[in-house]
C-alpha cells in the first residue's frame, strides 16, 4: 500500500516537473523571438537610414531626382520601423534608455538629412556639401550604429541566459524523470515481489488448511469408528455378563428347590415323631422346620426370579443393540391402527379410547418403530387413571429438514418433573410402584429411538397425563461402518 | 436306550452337573454317567480307544466351558469319521437365535437352553431323561 502510494506520488511529481519545463521552455522561446524581432527592428533601422544617407547623397552629386525616390522611400519607411521597436522595448528598463537614445540620433539624423536635401533643391550646393563634410551626420550615424549593437548585444546576453537555464531546466527534468522512472520500476519489482511472496503465502496457509481439515475428518471417523466399537464392546460386554450371571443363578434357584423339596421330607418326619415320640420334638425345632424354613426358601426364590428377571431384561436390551436395522417404507397410520387394534382387548375392558390422526410415512425398521410405539402405548394402558377412562392420542406431522414429530398424549396420571429424565433409565421406574415391570421400557424406547437417528422427550406432570414426542428422521439410513 | 450306552457329560459347572444327573435319574435313566469338567479332559475321553471302540455313547455338552468353547468340541465330534454317529445334546444357557442355528449346522442332534427357573430346568431335564428313554442310539466303532 505504502509502496503503491510511493510510486503514485512519484509519477505526479515527475508530470509536474515535466509540464514546468515545458512552461519554462515556451516562456525562453518567447524571449527569445522577442529578441529576434527587436535586434531585427533595430538593424532595419540602421539599414534604411543607411539608404535614406545613399539617397540623399546620390541627389546631392547628381541632382537626380530618382535619387530622391530613394531616399524618400527609406525616410516613409522608417516610423513604423521606429513603432514596432518602441512596441517591443519601450517597458524594458534596461533596453528603454538606448531606444531613446536611438530615436533621438535618429530624428537628428533625418533633420540633417532634410535640410542638406532641401539645401540641394534650392540650389546651395556648397552649403550642403559643408554640411556632409562636417562629419555631424556620419559622427551621429556611428553613434546610432553603437546603440543598436549595444541593444542587440543586450538580447544576445539575455537568449543566451535563457537557452543556458532552459537547456539546464530540461536536463535536471529529464535526470529526475529518468530517476523517477527507474525508482518507479524498483518499486514495481519490490512491489511484485511483496505480492508474490503474499499469494505464496494464502497459498501455503490454504494448503495447511486443506491438510488440517482432511486430518479433522479422517479423525472424526477414527473417532466414530472408536466409539463404534465402544459401543459393540459394552453391547458384548453386557451380553457375556448377563449370560454368565444366569449360569450361578440356575443352581441358586435349582439347589433352593432340592432344599424345599428336602424341607418338605423333614416336615413329614417331623410330623411322624411328633405322633410317635412327642417328647423327641420340641416347639421351636417345629417352628423353625414349618416356618422358617419356607420362608427363608421363599425370599431365595423371589429375589432369585427377581434377579433372573434383571439379567433377561439385559440381555434383551443387548440383543436389540445388536440387531440388524432395515430400512422400510413404513405407512404409519396403518402401523399404529395395527398396534392399537393388539391392544383393543385391555382397552375395551378399561372404557378407553385411542385417537390416532394423520401419521407422516416414513422409511425405518418395522420392528423397532413396532417396538417404540408399542411400548408407548402399553404404558398409557398401565399408568391410566383408574378413576377416568383413558384418552390415547397419537399425531404427527412433517418437520422441515427431512424429520417428523409424533405425539403420543394421555390424560394418565402423570410424571414428575423430577423423574423427567429418570424413566428413561434402565431398571428406574417412577410413581407408586403398583405395576408390574422391570423398568425397562422406556429406557428400551430412548435406545431405540437413538438407534434409529432420532431423540424423545417426555413433557408431563403429576395428574396432568403425558406427551411423549419423537422425532426421527424421514427416512434412515444405518451408517455403514 | 439300552443300558450299554454311556452318557458323556461335559459341563464345567459342578452344580449343574449334578442337578442334571438327578434330574436325569428321577426319569429313571440308569445308564452310566461320566461328568467331565473341562473340554480338554472330555475331548481326550472321547478320541480315546475306550470311547471309540465297539461302544455306544451319548454326549451332553455345555456350550461355556473354561477352556474351550463347546462349538469346538461339536465340530471336532462331528468332523470325526468315528465319534460323528454319537447322537450330541447340547445343554446351555445360551438361547442366542444364531448360536442355535450355528449347532445345527455344525451337526447337534438336540438342542435343549437351561431354564433359569428350576421347575422348568427340572422338568425340561426330565422329559430329556424320557426322551433319551426311547431314543435308539448307534454303535459306534473304528472299523
Amino acid at each position: 500500500m505504502l509502496l503503491l502510494g510511493a510510486a503514485f506520488v512519484l509519477l505526479l511529481v515527475t508530470n509536474i516537473a515535466t509540464f514546468y519545463m515545458l512552461r519554462q521552455t515556451a516562456a525562453y522561446t518567447a524571449i527569445e523571438n522577442h529578441g529576434h524581432r527587436t535586434q531585427i527592428a533595430g538593424w532595419q533601422l540602421v539599414s534604411l537610414l543607411t539608404d535614406a544617407e545613399t539617397g540623399q547623397r546620390g541627389f546631392m552629386l547628381t541632382a537626380n531626382p530618382a535619387y530622391l525616390q530613394v531616399y524618400n522611400n527609406a525616410l516613409t519607411q522608417i516610423p513604423s520601423v521606429v513603432e514596432t521597436m518602441d512596441e517591443l522595448i519601450a517597458d524594458d528598463p534596461e533596453l528603454s534608455p538606448r531606444l531613446e537614445r536611438v530615436r533621438s540620433l535618429y530624428e537628428a539624423r533625418r533633420t540633417l538629412m532634410i535640410d542638406t536635401v532641401n539645401m540641394t533643391r534650392q540650389g546651395r550646393i556648397g552649403e550642403a556639401v559643408g554640411a556632409v563634410r562636417s562629419g555631424h551626420g556620419k559622427a551621429l550615424m556611428d553613434a546610432m550604429r553603437l546603440e543598436v549593437a549595444e541593444i542587440s548585444n543586450a538580447i544576445d546576453r539575455r537568449t543566451e541566459a535563457a537557452t543556458s537555464a532552459a537547456t539546464s531546466s530540461r536536463q535536471y527534468t529529464t535526470a529526475f524523470s529518468v530517476f523517477a522512472g527507474l525508482l518507479i520500476v524498483v518499486l514495481g519489482i519490490i512491489g511484485a515481489g511483496l505480492v508474490r511472496r503474499q499469494i505464496g503465502d494464502l497459498l501455503k496457509a490454504q494448503r495447511e488448511l486443506d491438510r488440517a481439515n482432511s486430518g479433522l475428518e479422517a479423525e472424526v471417523r477414527e473417532r466414530t469408528s472408536e466409539l463404534v466399537r465402544a459401543n459393540e464392546e459394552i453391547q458384548r460386554f453386557a451380553y457375556i455378563v448377563s449370560h454368565d450371571l444366569r449360569a450361578p443363578l440356575v443352581n441358586v434357584m435349582g439347589y433352593t428347590s432340592e432344599l424345599e423339596r428336602i424341607s418338605g421330607k423333614v416336615d413329614a418326619l417331623i410330623a411322624k415323631l411328633e405322633v410317635e415320640h412327642p417328647d423327641t420334638v420340641s416347639e421351636d425345632t417345629a417352628l423353625a422346620i414349618r416356618e422358617d424354613a419356607p420362608e427363608a426358601i421363599g425370599f431365595i426364590r423371589a429375589s432369585t426370579s427377581k434377579m433372573d428377571g434383571l439379567i433377561k431384561a439385559i440381555l434383551q436390551l443387548s440383543r436389540d443393540g445388536r440387531r440388524e436395522l432395515t430400512p422400510n417404507e413404513l405407512d404409519m397410520n396403518q402401523l399404529v391402527k395395527g398396534l392399537v387394534d393388539a391392544v383393543a382387548h385391555p382397552l375395551s375392558a378399561g372404557d378407553g379410547r385411542v385417537e390416532v390422526g394423520d401419521l407422516p410415512s416414513i422409511v425405518n425398521d418395522r420392528m423397532a418403530i413396532e417396538q417404540i410405539f408399542g411400548n408407548l402405548i402399553d404404558n398409557a394402558i398401565k399408568y391410566r387413571k383408574p378413576e377416568q377412562s383413558l384418552l390415547l392420542a397419537i399425531k404427527g406431522k412433517d418437520l422441515s429438514g427431512q424429520e417428523v414429530e409424533f405425539e403420543v398424549t394421555d390424560n394418565g396420571r402423570g410424571i414428575a418433573p423430577k423423574d423427567h429424565e429418570r424413566v428413561f433409565e434402565l431398571f428406574r421406574r417412577s410413581g407408586r410402584q403398583d405395576q408390574p415391570g422391570e423398568g425397562l421400557g422406556l429406557a428400551f424406547v430412548r435406545n431405540t429411538v437413538r438407534r434409529l437417528g432420532g431423540s424423545i422427550t417426555v413433557e408431563s406432570d403429576v395428574g396432568e397425563g403425558t406427551t411423549f414426542r419423537i422425532r426421527l428422521p424421514r427416512t434412515f439410513a444405518p451408517r455403514a461402518l | 436306550m439300552s443300558n450299554s450306552v454311556k452318557i458323556v457329560m461335559i459341563e464345567d459347572d459342578h452344580g449343574h452337573a449334578k442337578l442334571i444327573e438327578k434330574n436325569i435319574r428321577r426319569a429313571n435313566i440308569s445308564n452310566d454317567i461320566l461328568h467331565f469338567d473341562n473340554g480338554e479332559d472330555g475331548l481326550n475321553y472321547l478320541l480315546s480307544d475306550d470311547a471309540r471302540h465297539d461302544s455306544s455313547i451319548l454326549i451332553l455338552l455345555d456350550l461355556n466351558l473354561p477352556d474351550m468353547s463347546g462349538v469346538d468340541i461339536l465340530t471336532k465330534v462331528k468332523g470325526d469319521e468315528v465319534l460323528r454317529r454319537a447322537p450330541v445334546v447340547i445343554l446351555t444357557t445360551t438361547d442366542d437365535r444364531t448360536e442355535i442355528q450355528h449347532c445345527y449346522d455344525l451337526g447337534c442332534n438336540v438342542y435343549i437352553t437351561k431354564p433359569v427357573d428350576y421347575d422348568a430346568f427340572a422338568s425340561a431335564i426330565r422329559q430329556l431323561g424320557l426322551f433319551l428313554s426311547v431314543i435308539q442310539a448307534p454303535t459306534i466303532s473304528a472299523e
